[in-house]
């Protein structure tokens, strides 16, 4: 199991890890709905993108397991965490789990590693945590 | 393999919980041998532990040979039920709200056949049950697991008072506690007739078993306190208050008796269901002081948010203060303290009836405070939350002083002096024990009003008697009036 700071892009579905909800954003489209959600372990927080029913399942609060799951990009260029086709998510427990939001793996610019065709790295960070949900004091 | 305990359609997307697949695998592996002819060989472990699974899942699954089950579970048992009670436990603890309907009435009677066979630890099970009704939750359910357990305590009455007395003291508690809610709202039909069973049984305890309503100790007087406006439980009052050989109990004489005994922190647990539990103790060990905004969002719209319970934050403080005491290791840490979470849970509530019973339920241990029975760590929260709320919140510190002397004059005016000394014990040994170094931070602060603190320079002034509290009350307020400075003489 990785943690969130681990986490690297890429084009498999090769992500197992755990997960607590922190922030849901607003549902989208009609025939298959999107949601972006705010996600944290103890060491980052990351923009996990819930699809249909997960959208009205998964609550703040919630603690997720993911498997076989995928971080890359969505349609419009931000970098996400998700299920995916060959992925699952499933809930393991409720609010018992420590979180820190920041780094926010999203808001980091990753660049082909030039050493490591097919790699990515990281190149500078966006914004030390995520500026779609903005943390709670 | 599909569980037929757990509602998968109503968790979907819930993991499977090891506990209930251990249960359907043992189940599916037996499942050959829970038919008769059932074979007569003693079963040792881990094939018994094996058989009691699977015997306890058809229980709950099979419905229609659920009978024929608890004949082979009576046919097998070696250990005094231990295992099996065990297992129900965990059930009731970790999966009851999961579990579908039929399976909860499976449960009822498996409680009840536990009773009936004097089961080793039916005591835990039925606490188990006890903690799943929710404070001030009317829905169906809630209410169904109310009626199920008030008839389970009025069904075998005569057992539970031979095999486990204790458990009525418990169901007691429940049932005084849940009837302050039940009482409040009555128009309903269905709450009525709960409401008049509920009622049955705790006079029934209180009329019979007596020296088992005096086990509870003083926290059963800020229970029926919220029922003296019901006429059986007026009753109750006048004779405690007035008549206490009425109760016909050697050595009771008088309420004070009750104020003296501090209530176990087990009954406390009784009002908080495991899952609150969990998430009150690990906000207080794990989540950091400025951390906790979100938490307290998530455990305030799961617990806090349905209508008309805003009552459990009584019993959310009342645990706090008696039955979670971090170690020095926690308290010296970042983690946020218990004041902390008991003034956001004050600031929660919107009635004031509600805010009142919150800030007894704070100092509730200070009124009789007794160094030799009482814990400091009860009374610890209660100060910390006065003197830490000066800077920011002065209005706090404010209104929980001027409530702790509100109950010191009005608590029981005939048993004032007992009252006095409790809180000033209380006051006096926070300082000796360390826990403040000074009540400067409150006497000597401008933005309190000037009465507040002469009441409280009056009150600390009485502090020094409390190193002779051996002394009978008459002899200790008289000489207290006699001389000032007794504790520094002695």
């Amino acid at each position: 199991m990785l943690s969130l700071k681990e986490i690297v892009p890429s084009a498999q579905n090769n992500i197992n890890t755990q997960f607590i909800v922190l922030d849901k954003g607003r549902i989208q489209g009609s025939q298959n709905k999107i949601c972006l959600a705010l996600v944290a372990d103890e060491t980052a927080s990351v923009h996990f993108q819930l699809w249909n029913e997960e959208c009205d399942v998964f609550q703040p609060g919630d603690i997720l397991r993911l498997s076989n799951g995928i971080f890359s990009y969505d349609r419009s260029k931000n970098m996400v965490l998700r299920a995916g086709h060959r992925g699952k998510v499933e809930k393991t427990g409720e609010f018992t789990m420590v979180f820190v939001e920041s780094p926010n793996m999203s808001e980091i610019l990753w660049v082909p590693d030039p050493n490591n065709s097919g790699k990515y790295i990281q190149e500078s960070v966006i914004s030390p945590h995520s500026r779609i949900f903005p943390p709670m004091i | 393999m599909a569980s037929k305990l757990i509602n998968k359609a109503a968790n979907t997307y819930e993991a499977d919980n090891p506990f209930a697949t251990s249960l359907s695998e043992a189940f599916h592996l037996l499942e050959p041998q829970l038919r008769p002819p059932f074979p007569l060989t003693i079963r040792k472990p881990p094939e018994y532990l094996d058989i009691n699974r699977a015997i306890l899942y058809a229980i709950l699954t099979d419905t229609h040979l659920a009978k024929l089950h608890f004949k082979h579970l009576h046919a097998i048992v070696t250990d005094g039920y231990c295992f099996f009670t065990s297992l129900v436990t965990r059930v009731v603890n970790e999966l009851y709200t999961k579990v579908f309907d039929t399976v909860k009435i499976q449960l009822i009677w498996v409680c009840l056949e536990m009773i009936d066979v004097s089961a080793v630890g039916v005591d835990g099970l039925l606490v188990a049950l006890l903690r799943q009704i929710r404070g001030g939750d009317f829905s169906d359910a809630n209410l169904w697991l109310c009626l199920e357990l008030v008839g389970v305590f009025m069904g075998r009455w005569d057992c539970l008072v031979e095999e486990e007395p204790l458990m009525l003291s418990s169901g007691l508690y429940v049932f005084l506690r849940l009837l302050a809610d039940h009482c409040r709202l009555s128009l309903d039909s269905k709450v009525e007739i709960l409401k008049r069973k509920e009622i049955e049984f705790c006079v029934r305890v209180f009329k019979e078993q007596f020296h088992l309503c005096l086990k509870i100790g003083r926290d059963l007087v800020r229970l029926l306190q919220d029922l003296v406006h019901v006429p059986e439980f007026r009753d109750l009052w006048k004779d405690l208050l007035l008549q206490p050989a009425n109760f016909r109990t050697s050595g009771f004489s008088d309420i004070s008796q009750l104020y003296q005994v501090r209530t176990s922190s087990r009954y406390f647990l009784l009002r908080i269901t495991p899952e609150m539990e969990s998430q009150l103790r690990f906000l207080l060990t794990s989540v950091e002081l400025g951390s906790q905004s979100r938490y307290q969002i998530w455990f305030g719209r799961k617990f806090l948010n349905v209508q008309d319970n805003e009552s459990l934050v009584i019993d959310i403080v009342r645990f706090i203060c008696c039955a979670h005491h971090p170690c020095n290791q926690i308290i010296l840490s970042n983690v946020i303290p218990r004041w902390a979470v008991i003034g956001w849970l004050i600031k929660c509530c919107t009635k004031n009836h509600v805010e009142a019973n919150v800030k007894l339920a704070l100092f509730f241990d200070w009124l009789f405070f007794n160094e030799e029975v009482d814990n400091i760590m009860n009374i610890e929260p209660g100060i910390l939350l006065m003197i830490n709320s000066i800077p920011k919140y002065i209005e706090m510190t404010h209104s929980l002083l001027e409530f702790l002397f509100l109950l010191v004059d009005q608590y029981d005016i005939e048993r004032k002096d007992l009252i006095v000394r409790g809180v000033s014990s209380a006051f006096d040994v926070l300082k000796r024990k360390g826990v403040v170094q000074s009540f400067d931070a409150l006497i000597g602060c401008e933005m309190l009003s000037p009465f507040l603190k002469e009441r409280l320079v009056k009150l600390l002034s009485c502090t020094n008697v409390s190193a002779v509290s051996h002394l009978q009350p008459a002899d200790l307020l008289s000489q207290r009036l006699q001389s000032p400075t007794l504790g520094a003489r002695i």
